[in-house]
């Protein structure tokens, strides 16, 4: 790729993520809700429903130290793009290369069970996660604390506002020093102290020589924070460079978009 | 085969996450209602009492001490259909955890089937009160060998469990089925009647009473009430049989599970 700056220096410059000619094809016959009439209706017609590329021929790769933004209009393929680097989608198609230990946060707070206290869902979601258990005991403290969820940290997660939530779900995802960290729109969580506080947390981690790949709708972010931008359109990316350019480009065709919506056939305008 | 070694290795490298469903599971199921856990001893006696009322006093049909041999068909059968129900929707039910996490998905329904041991465990508290209170000229050492058998229905369960929790999340049309499947499945099994029912169906209803042999819950609850209400030893060739097609089985819904996992991102 071409020369990017690297916030810290003298670290490994094997790239953290290495993902070539990545295609992702659903098939749209499973993906609708199925019972087993129209299965056997679509049986009996011989109709397979078709196919539908939600991310084709997409290279790119992403150095230690490096956030990248992935940023494109609605239903581009964006948080596809994050599943299948987090292992959840198998690729159809290409390779993705992860080197170093991965963390997704996608949104946050998914894997919540609304009956359990903040602190049982902590130990359940990092079960899930797959930390190891003296560890996320290790960081307990640390996390209730960074939630700054106080005494409800053992009250059910269902009396907690979707703030607290949210702000649960992000420190436990941070607390795990991953290598490469995977965000989707999650930094637009929480009233303005928790923003600050967030965003320092990912500038911490991105510094510790760690790679970051985010997803998001908001600009700011793009070109505050991310040394890196692509732009994607249909499951393909259109443009790859400095995040202020990218950014334009995205605005400028996003707006063309918008004025052609009442023309038939264009592409949803992003949001 | 590699892929029901994977699965094996699936589920032993996350026991602890297995661990905490399973308390999270029966904590949830205790919490809900003002009794509890309590509930886990009334809902058998319960239904035992429904079943006396209708059978014995109703139907006019009851063997000796019925009240303790359906009860040794309701305990375990209804360990086995909610462990079912649970498992179906176990899979789908955290559909958005799913696409946002990679884990092993096959750990989601061997917790939900594992949850309801303990439930199972629960119930051995009215079953002890049953025997000692009212049925004390019952109690036999073949007691012993309760576990045994709910081993092998464990077996059969987890099986049974792990194949419709796959299947649910492409045709979500099994939960629906499955709560009428097991209705009948109840009634085709000799849990509300013995051995002898069958011989008088097989006369007129030939298909029926074959369908009610071949079922694994015939050696199963028979299992049951030949350790708890006549205190004789289970017929073992049948119970190893459904033993080892209740393995087989299970080899079989692992590999499809192990199958059709890395599809169920895509399509919930």
């Amino acid at each position: 790729m071409t020369s990017i700056e690297v916030p810290a220096a003298g670290t490994t410059r094997l790239p953290a993520i290495e993902v070539r000619g990545l295609g992702v094809r659903y098939s749209l016959r499973l993906t609708r809700k199925n019972t087993l009439r129209s299965s056997l209706a679509q049986f009996v017609r011989r109709d397979r429903g078709g196919h539908f590329w939600a991310l084709r021929e997409v290279s790119f790769s992403v150095v230690h130290g490096e956030s990248l933004a992935v940023i494109g209009p609605n239903g581009a393929g964006k948080s596809t793009l994050l599943q299948s680097l987090a292992g959840i989608i198998q690729p159809t198609e290409g390779e993705i290369g992860i080197r170093g230990r991965l963390s997704s946060l996608l949104t946050l707070g998914a894997g919540f069970d609304q009956e359990l206290s903040g602190r049982e869902n902590i130990l359940l979601a990092g079960a899930f996660l797959g930390i190891d258990d003296g560890e996320i005991q290790r960081r307990m403290e640390d996390i209730i604390a960074f939630a700054d969820i106080g005494q409800f940290i053992d009250a059910a997660i269902k009396t907690y506002s979707s703030g607290m939530r949210a702000r649960l779900g992000f420190a436990i995802a941070t607390s795990v020093d991953p290598d490469i960290l995977l965000l989707d729109e999650v930094l637009a969580t929480g009233d303005q102290v928790f923003r600050a506080k967030s965003k320092e947390r990912v500038l911490e981690l991105a510094k510790g020589a760690k790679a970051i790949v985010l997803v998001t709708h908001d600009m700011h972010w793009v070109t505050e924070f991310c040394n890196r931008a692509i732009l994607i359109e249909q499951g393909h990316v259109i443009a790859e460079g400095q995040p202020e350019e990218i950014v334009r480009l995205h605005e400028a065709r996003s707006e063309e978009a918008r004025r052609g919506a009442t023309a038939p056939g264009t592409a949803a305008p992003g949001t | 085969m590699g892929l029901v070694l994977e699965a094996w290795a699936d589920v032993w490298s996350r026991r602890r996450l297995i661990r905490y469903l399973v308390a999270a599971d029966l904590k949830k199921k205790g919490r809900d209602t003002l009794f509890g856990n309590v509930w886990w001893i009334l809902d058998p006696l319960l239904q035992m009492v429904v079943y006396v009322v209708l059978v014995s006093i109703i139907f006019r049909r009851s063997e000796e001490d019925y009240a303790l041999f359906i009860f040794a068909a309701i305990l375990p059968w209804k360990w086995f259909s909610s462990a079912i129900g649970d498992a179906i929707t176990s899979v789908s039910g955290q559909d958005r955890l799913i696409k946002q996490v990679q884990f092993p998905k096959i750990v989601l329904p061997v917790a939900a089937i594992l949850a309801g041991v303990g439930q199972f465990a629960f119930g051995m508290i009215p079953l002890a009160a049953l025997l000692v209170l009212l049925y004390a000229d019952r109690i036999s050492p073949m007691l012993v060998l309760i576990p045994l058998v709910a081993m092998v229905q464990l077996v059969f369960t987890l099986a049974l469990g792990v194949l419709a929790a796959a299947l649910n999340v492409f045709f979500r049309d099994i939960g629906n089925l499955s709560r009428h499947a097991l209705r009948l499945w109840f009634y085709l099994s000799p849990a509300l009647y013995g051995a002898a029912v069958i011989d008088t169906i097989a006369g007129s209803h030939r298909f029926v009473a074959g369908l009610i042999r071949l079922n694994p819950f015939y050696a199963i609850l028979n299992a049951y009430r030949s350790v708890i209400y006549e205190g004789v030893a289970p017929d073992w060739i049948a119970l190893w049989g459904v033993l080892a097609i209740s393995i087989v089985f299970l080899l079989a819904a692992i590999w499809f599970f192990k199958r059709v996992e890395p599809m169920f991102a895509k399509v919930l």
